[in-house]
C-alpha cells in the first residue's frame, strides 16, 4: 500500500503521516531527506524528531539517491519530504537537472520494499506568484513528480490546517 | 467553533454568511478588529491577517489562538489557506507562515464543522452541516 500526502507548508502533513504507521507491528522506518543546513533546518529537525519520539521509528538519512537504501523486506516506511529530496537532487551539484525519473525509481524501489510507504511531499504551485527560472523549474519538477507518485500511490490524502482529504483511495486514519 | 477555509477570493465570506445566516454586522475583519473583539465576535474574517498584526505586536498567535478557541468557542473563523507555495526568502514571512499553519490546525481541531470554499463551490471537510450546527452562531446573539 502506498500513500502520498501532500499540501501546503505547516498544514500538518507529518502530524498526520506519522499517525498512520501507528497501526502497523513491523518495523517502521523513517527515511529524512532534509539536509541539516542553517538553523531553521536545525529547528525544524529537532521539532520532527520530537513528534517522532516514542513511535517507534528507526531514521534514516537519505539526502539524495533513495534507490540506493537497502532495508527490511515488509518494514513500513515513511520518506520525509519529497519537496526536499526533489531540491536535493536538483541543485546539489551546482547545475540544475531533471531528478523525476531518478526520483520515480528510487520510490518503486521502496515501493518493492515496503508493506507500507507514506511519501510526504509539497503543494508549491499555488501561490500565484511567478520565481527566477530556478525556481520555476523546481515547481514544475517538483508537480511532474508528485503527479506520477499520484498515479502510482493506492491513496493521495491533502491536509489542510490538519484535516485529511482524500483525492484518491481513502483517509487511512 | 466553525471554519471556512481557501485560496483568496474564492468566496468563503459568502458561503459563510448563507450557511450560518450571519448579517453584515456579525462579522468582524481580521485586517482591521480589535483584539478585545475578537473573543465575543460572531464571525472573524481574514483571521490570517489578524495573526500577522499581532504577530507584529509580538504577541504569540498560536498562545492567542489557544485562548480565542477556550473563550469564543462557537465563533465562525474565516481565513485563506496560505501555505502553498515557495518557502518565502524573507525570514518574517517564513515565520508568519508557520504561525498560521499551526494556528490553522488549533483552529480546525477545535471545530466541529470545517468547510473549504473553491471557486465559490464549497466541500465540508470535517463534520457535517446541520440544523444545530448552521443556527448556534445566530442562537447565541439572542441570548446575549
Amino acid at each position: 500500500m502506498m500513500t502520498l500526502i501532500t499540501g501546503g507548508s505547516k498544514s500538518g502533513k507529518s502530524r498526520y503521516a506519522e499517525k498512520i504507521p501507528d497501526t502497523f507491528t513491523g518495523k517502521k522506518i523513517y527515511i529524512a531527506t532534509m539536509r541539516p543546513y542553517g538553523d531553521e533546518a536545525a529547528d525544524a529537525i529537532i521539532r520532527h524528531r520530537k513528534m517522532r519520539s516514542g513511535k517507534g521509528f528507526e531514521t534514516v538519512e537519505q539526502y539524495t539517491d533513495i534507490h540506493r537504501i537497502s532495508l527490511p523486506a515488509d518494514c513500513s516506511i515513511l520518506l520525509e519530504c519529497m519537496g526536499n529530496l526533489c531540491a536535493n537532487e536538483m541543485f546539489t551539484d551546482g547545475a540544475v537537472c531533471d531528478p523525476t525519473e531518478k526520483i520515480i525509481t528510487g520510490v518503486i524501489h521502496l515501493k518493492k520494499i515496503a508493506s507500507e510507504l507514506i511519501i510526504v511531499t509539497n503543494e508549491t504551485g499555488s501561490d500565484g506568484i511567478s520565481y527566477e527560472s530556478g525556481t520555476q523549474k523546481y515547481i514544475s519538477v517538483l508537480g511532474e513528480i508528485n503527479r506520477q507518485l499520484a498515479a502510482i500511490a493506492d491513496n493521495v490524502i491533502e491536509c489542510v490546517y490538519g484535516i485529511p482529504v482524500a483525492l484518491k483511495g481513502e483517509v487511512l486514519c | 467553533m466553525k471554519m471556512i477555509v481557501g485560496g483568496a477570493f474564492q468566496g468563503k465570506t459568502r458561503i459563510a454568511e448563507k450557511i450560518f445566516s450571519l448579517r453584515a454586522d456579525d462579522i468582524i475583519n481580521g485586517a482591521v478588529c480589535s483584539i478585545e473583539e475578537c473573543y465575543s465576535a460572531v464571525c472573524i474574517k481574514n483571521y490570517h491577517e489578524l495573526i500577522r498584526r499581532i504577530m507584529n505586536n509580538n504577541i504569540d498567535p498560536v498562545e492567542f489562538t489557544q485562548k480565542l478557541c477556550s473563550e469564543n468557542p462557537e465563533a465562525v473563523i474565516i481565513m485563506d489557506e496560505i501555505g502553498c507555495g515557495i518557502i518565502p526568502i524573507e525570514k518574517n514571512e517564513r515565520i508568519y507562515r508557520e504561525l498560521t499553519g499551526r494556528s490553522g490546525c488549533i483552529i480546525a481541531e477545535n471545530s466541529d464543522l470545517v468547510i473549504r470554499v473553491c471557486c465559490g463551490i464549497m466541500t465540508v471537510i470535517k463534520g457535517e452541516i446541520n440544523e444545530d450546527k448552521i443556527y448556534s452562531s445566530r442562537k447565541n446573539i439572542g441570548e446575549s
